[in-house]
């Protein structure tokens, strides 16, 4: 695959945008500072109370569209940098430009986000008292997206606004177990893991018994992403990522420890592990799509598979905050971009995974390079082996977190 | 104002004092005590944290849990010391006793590094160091070197890095005490039958201990909360407690076991220095004027 297979490709990756950002995170926490222990009670009566009050509101999917309000004169979007056909120089996208012509709204779209923490941190005290944020979109990663939802600080949809989304949504990103009536979060964009490797040293590779394979002895990189490590180590022991518990935890936890110990695995690594690969460190790395698309560029022996055993699927989400003013018209804009016309548009500038269905073909005419690109438009088949991580609470996730650590070091 | 302070004598070193001061209240004081509070909470970044004396327990938990990181980074910190000092002590000697109008080049090319970034001067060791590098790589292909080692992910690329990274605190103090010497001592030394080995060990070492002590405390004290090094050349087993402080408070959210870390660091460098201080006497710190 050579650089001008992927035209676009942002020079930064969004995982690197989170990895840098990390230590911003740090300043929501001096924030939150000020008011610890206060929030304890509400959030809790809020998470409990939220989806009965929600279900008796809205209408199902099913249900005939209630009399429909109108779209309004302006819509607040707060989105990753390099998410949206947009030039933050000019501030203009297409896309957006052409949702006003047909709906007479105004998009403010902002690039504000770049870490999952610090973008809730601002407008979590007004999440807490229900009040506007003043976003009436805004995409976040599973983790947070299932967090948030938990918390009901999340606008319930009503599918009957959205019909593109019904009809166009892939179907592995359905029933994800922390919104099982899908219509509290949208997916924006996508990311698999799977395996990296040099296939100049290794030949092609597609299972996951790889990583713990001692041939590869002191050569593996795994990944500091607590999910998609102990998410792949459970989908090579059998298990299903997506209803990931303790159990399964520990399980992967012991299997880790061995390869650990046997000395295949030489570290664990954020996005470094391409800069092993490339440099002959390492022949494979549990990896990011992504990441490896660029990393091509360098070095063309690099390749990427989800293993036939399955991978792991990581997504920004569209969530309608909680007490937004507008949120009738970011349903009719999620939609709106749920259209394949509007999603391959969008796809032509952004390269990451599209969930749209029909994108991959209306780009097929005019861009086939992205269209064909399988790390873009990964084929049906790999689509069906990909999990998303299971929402995790608060004491689940620090279980998980507390035993990845004894396998880290950290 | 000039008149002010001719007849306010005594105002004027506090004046002097006061940026310092200042700037020490609001970017150490303030939020060291922050940090102190924030040890003694309990909860989540999700469920809000509560202030309360008996999570005293954060720090014997730390302390217990993280042993291992601890015993790593007090371990690497010192060898790294140690490495940089034998590197170091023959290098400023040379230069204050040797290096005649090459001085000031030499002792730039000792800080030249240092115009480059900390994290760059580390990747690039990454490069030189990698398992098919410019290094390893001949010596592999000759056959002097078996194909699976590796400098890289192991404790000794941590601690190596350690000392390179730190070359110049040790070097530069060790220079400016032996730079002051007296030559003459060393002669009068020389005159009174001491051989020359004699005369350094009895005259110019102990004259140089005051920059020897400054120096590996200048060393030390960062190399223990080092988590770059260990992060970028090293494997799950050679975390340092940095790593893990980095890890509690960047990923985890784990605000209050990360404050008790850094805490029980920074007692942990007070306590070995007051140690070191005592066995190399503090009186030799001042003799020297450093």
């Amino acid at each position: 695959m050579s650089e001008k297979q992927v035209p676009h490709m942002p020079d930064v990756s969004r995982r690197q945008f989170v990895q840098g950002s990390a230590m911003a995170g740090f300043a929501v926490f001096l924030a939150a500072c000020g008011k610890s222990g206060a929030s304890a009670a509400p959030s809790a009566a809020a998470s409990a109370a939220a989806p009965s009050v929600a279900a008796s509101v809205a209408p199902s999917a099913s249900a005939e569209p209630t009399p429909k309000p109108s779209t309004s004169a302006e819509l607040n979007w707060a989105n990753w940098t390099y998410y949206l056909d947009f030039d933050p120089k000019t501030k203009k996208s297409p896309t957006l430009d052409q949702f006003k012509e047909k709906y007479g709204t105004t998009v403010k779209y902002e690039e504000i986000i770049d870490d999952n923490d610090l973008f809730v941190g601002t407008i979590k005290p007004q999440l807490e008292a229900g009040q506007d944020t003043g976003w009436d979109l805004m995409c976040l990663t599973d983790w947070m997206a299932a967090r948030l939802i938990r918390l009901g600080w999340v606008e319930q949809m009503d599918l009957g606004n959205m019909p593109n989304v019904v009809a166009n949504l892939q179907d592995v990103y359905k029933n994800v177990t922390w919104d099982p009536t899908n219509d509290h979060h949208v997916p924006w964009q996508s990311g698999m893991t799977g395996l990296g490797f040099d296939k100049a040293k290794t030949g092609d590779l597609t299972s996951v018994n790889e990583f713990f394979d001692p041939k590869y002895k002191g050569k593996v990189d795994y990944l500091t992403e607590m999910r998609d490590t102990i998410g792949l180590t459970m989908i090579k022991l059998g298990l299903d990522p997506s209803k990931a518990t303790n159990a399964d935890c520990d399980a992967a936890i012991v299997e880790i420890k061995k390869a650990k110990d046997a000395g295949i695995i030489r570290a664990f690594k954020g996005n470094e592990y391409a800069e092993d690969l490339k440099s002959g460190n390492i022949v494979l790395s549990m990896a990011w799509s992504g990441d490896i698309v660029q990393a091509q560029a360098d070095k063309p022996s690099l390749a990427f598979n989800v293993a036939t055993e399955g991978g792991m699927l990581w997504s920004d989400n569209c969530l309608i905050p909680k007490g937004a003013k507008n949120a009738y018209t970011a349903q009719v804009m999620i939609d709106f971009c749920y259209d394949p016309t509007i999603a391959a548009q969008v796809e032509e500038a952004v390269n990451y995974i599209c969930p749209v269905k029909g994108a991959a073909e209306v780009l097929l005419a005019k861009n086939p390079d992205i269209a064909n690109n399988p790390l873009i438009f990964p084929p049906a088949d790999v689509l069906a082996r990909l999990h998303i991580f299971n929402g995790l609470d608060e004491t689940t996730e620090k279980y998980f977190n507390d035993q990845f650590a004894t396998v880290t070091g950290l | 104002m000039g008149g002010f302070l001719r007849r306010h004598k005594r105002v004027i070193p506090y004046a002097l004092l006061a940026p310092g001061l200042l700037w020490l209240v609001f970017f150490y004081v303030l939020p060291g005590f922050q940090m102190l509070l924030t040890s003694f909470w309990s909860g989540t970044l999700e469920t809000g944290y509560e202030f309360a004396l008996s999570n005293v327990s954060n720090y014997s938990d730390a302390l217990v849990k993280y042993s291992a990181q601890f015993g790593r980074s007090i371990l690497y910190g010192g060898l790294a010391t140690l490495l940089t000092f034998a590197i170091s002590y023959p290098l400023a000697y040379t230069i204050a006793f040797r290096g005649g109008r090459y001085k000031n080049l030499l002792l730039f090319l000792v800080v030249a590094p240092f115009f480059t970034s900390f994290l760059l001067r580390t990747i690039s060791w990454k490069i030189i160091l990698g398992d098919t590098g410019i290094v390893l790589g001949p010596l592999k292909d000759t056959g002097l070197l078996p194909d699976e080692f590796r400098l890289l992910a192991t404790p000794a690329a941590v601690i190596f890095g350690i000392a390179y990274n730190f070359l110049p605190f040790m070097t530069l103090p060790i220079y400016v005490s032996l730079e002051k010497i007296d030559k003459r001592l060393v002669e009068a030394a020389e005159d009174l039958f001491a051989t020359s080995f004699g005369a350094f060990r009895r005259v110019t070492f102990p004259l140089s201990l005051p920059g020897v002590f400054a120096g590996s405390l200048l060393t030390f004290i960062p190399a223990m909360g080092d988590y770059v090094n260990a992060q970028l050349l090293g494997n799950p087993d050679t975390t340092m407690i940095g790593n893990v402080i980095q890890n509690q408070f960047l990923t985890q959210n784990n605000y209050p076991t990360a404050s008790a870390l850094s805490f029980l660091l920074m007692a942990g460098i007070l306590i070995a220095v007051a140690i070191y201080a005592r066995l190399l006497g503090t009186d030799e710190l001042t003799a020297g004027g450093v």
